[in-house]
């Protein structure tokens, strides 16, 4: 379990490629305030303009300026993508180590629970919910790493159960070290590798699954999102404004997923070297 | 093999599904006739109605028997009435199913197909020229959201160029039939076959490849070669043909999954499956139907695991033996 996650990417042109793209897009969403030239809901009374030095990407169909939904959108993006896949290791760390160590009955239970929502698809679950209640950014959040964590609690838990049969945690043991020390200091560092993989492709979930329901026109009306953009501007094709309307959103999304994709996959080639042992670069 | 805990599984998950649906408008603030029915329904609403569906639905019962209610309704094939179609919730879905059937049947045998195919390309010289290139296309484009490529084949060739339609499965109060009318239908399919197909390739691809470099170190890869068989008969016959069941059961799951896969580009093409339903009914706050195809969606889900679970052992007797 011991890979140095440097060196694999130093050697990757996948992931130098995906990491140099997600840092583009995150400056842009931190530095969103500072970019964008208006408010992203702010209305001009103009609208459908093409592209001119006022805005650089035109107006929408409400008047509002395109390039500062395109730099908010980042952030919403990235924000969903990032705090739902946080939660969503983060609770599949625990649950998963906690099922390995407790084990019994507890395991059981949880394991069937765990079984049940991977069968179901996590879409349904929320169009279902949000048909009813129209989600905030933060519920979106929260439903999307509550139905994010069992596929990676899975994995975590048959790791961890192999590493409880090493020699040094048993000796931990023998010394009488409780659950809570031994997950922390033995087992979360040695299941590191395993929780990045997981956390990197949470966030692609995520921010492939915010895009699509706001694409869907379930999410918050209020935040300005890529999806969102994709789905008014869809309704206005006929029209000749895709150029700068519909294209940028989609391909901004395209190239924050494609960078999550290549990072992942690189992290998960350097996890099986099976499928490492030539390098692919 | 396939047990009583399996049977027990998908037990379960149907009826966290069951209770969601039941729950949900139950819920809600406010009439829960108005959640269950929707707005729609409203606008028709009598007091003999509302007596009616107040009796049907058991809303004056306890809570344990407004469930019983809704299950016995269920199992007689009753998912309710949609105000806003005028029809019951089951005429409106089986009306749409074929055509997410010819979709999403269609899609899933050319990309499996295809993927199979450049897997076994891909997997059997790897690290070759042809493999980085196939790895890098295949991977990028399924890094695209399904309904960007959706979009982007709908500006070049439906709008840009005009060769295909933009919209709908068939040309309205066209009037054709026999061949004309098949014409027409696969000038419409075109489109939304080919975005989806593109965003299905790249996973059975993946998984072909990746099963193939297992496949190649096995010994039976090395006697072949040692009685001198061609390449390609190696290649097809010895390699690809064991690299082959991950990739069926993926295709089986992909089948229960069919109506969530393809909910994006029948929005974007506007083609009238269950996905499309699906957004409707989300437009029009029709709850019925809402219900009706996301349960049907859920229990597709469940029947296409089922099976993939029961076959598995009949596909590959390697399992069977295991046991």
């Amino acid at each position: 379990m011991h890979i140095n996650l440097k060196e694999e990417v130093k050697q990757n042109n996948f992931a130098k490629f995906g990491i140099v793209l997600l840092l583009l897009m995150l400056v842009i969403a931190l530095f969103a305030p500072l970019l964008a030239p208006y408010q992203p809901n702010s209305q001009t009374p103009f609208a459908f303009e093409p592209p001119s030095s006022n805005h650089w990407l035109g107006t929408n169909h409400v008047g509002k300026d395109i390039l500062s939904q395109l730099i908010y959108g980042a952030r919403t993006s990235l924000l969903v993508g990032f705090s739902a896949a946080l939660l969503a290791t983060i609770l599949s760390a625990i649950i998963g180590t906690s099922a390995a160590l407790i084990a019994g009955l507890y395991d059981k239970i949880i394991m069937r629970i765990v079984d049940a929502f991977i069968i179901i698809p996590a879409i349904v679950i929320i169009i279902l919910v949000a048909a009813y209640v129209k989600p905030s950014l933060w519920v979106l959040i929260l439903l999307l790493s509550l139905l994010g964590w069992q596929g990676g609690a899975r994995i975590i838990r048959a790791q961890a159960l192999s590493l409880k049969e090493m020699g040094h945690i048993s000796a931990a043991q023998s010394f009488g070290a409780s659950n809570v020390y031994l997950t922390f200091r033995h087992i979360l560092p040695d299941l590191a590798p395993i929780l990045s993989v997981e956390f990197i492709y949470g966030i692609r979930r995520a921010i492939f699954m915010e895009a699509g329901l706001a694409f869907l026109g379930i999410a918050d009306p209020t935040t300005v999102s890529w999806g969102m953009m994709m789905r008014e501007a869809l309704d206005f094709c006929y029209l000749d404004v895709w150029q700068w309307w519909l294209l940028p959103p989609g391909i901004a999304l395209s190239l924050t997923i494609l960078s999550v994709t290549f990072i992942g996959h690189t992290l998960e080639g350097a996890l099986d070297p099976r499928l490492e042992s030539e390098a692919i670069a | 093999m396939f047990s009583i805990r399996n049977l027990a599984l998908y037990l379960i998950a149907m009826l966290i599904i069951l209770a969601l649906n039941f729950l949900l408008p139950r819920m809600m603030p406010g009439d829960p006739l108005m959640a269950i029915y929707g707005e729609e329904a409203l606008v028709q609403m009598t007091p003999e109605l509302k007596a009616e569906l107040v009796e049907r639905f058991a809303l004056d019962q306890p809570w344990w028997q407004q469930f019983a209610a809704y299950l016995s309704t269920l199992f007689t094939g009753d998912l309710g009435y949609s105000y806003y179609y005028n029809a019951p919730v089951l005429e409106v879905i089986l009306g749409r199913l074929p055509w997410t059937l010819l979709l999403v049947g269609t899609a899933l045998i050319i990309s499996t197909l295809l993927g199979i195919v450049l897997g076994i390309e891909s997997g059997w010289r790897r690290s070759s020229q042809r493999d980085k290139s196939l790895l890098t296309g295949l991977m990028a484009l399924s890094g695209f959201p399904d309904f960007f490529v959706g979009i982007l084949l709908l500006i070049g060739f439906g709008i840009t160029l005009g060769i295909f339609p933009l919209s709908g499965a068939i040309t309205p109060y066209s009037g054709f039939t026999g061949a004309a009318l098949a014409l027409d239908i696969l000038h419409h399919l075109f489109l939304p076959l080919t975005a989806l197909t593109l965003c299905h390739i790249g996973g059975s691809y993946l998984l072909t490849r990746n099963t193939m470099v297992t496949v190649l170190k096995k010994p039976y890869m090395l006697v072949a070669r040692a009685k001198g068989l061609s390449e390609f008969v190696m290649r097809y016959r010895h390699a690809g043909r064991n690299a082959l069941l991950p990739v069926i059961t993926r295709a089986g799951i992909q089948l229960g999954r069919m109506v969530t896969g393809v909910l994006f580009i029948e929005i974007v093409f506007a083609y009238p499956g269950l996905g499309h339903l699906v957004y409707e009914a989300l437009l029009a706050r029709d709850y019925p139907v809402l219900q009706g195809v996301l349960l049907i969606v859920a229990f597709s889900v469940l029947i296409a695991d089922f099976l993939v679970d029961v076959s598995y052992s009949k596909l590959d007797p390697r399992i069977r033996y295991a046991h």
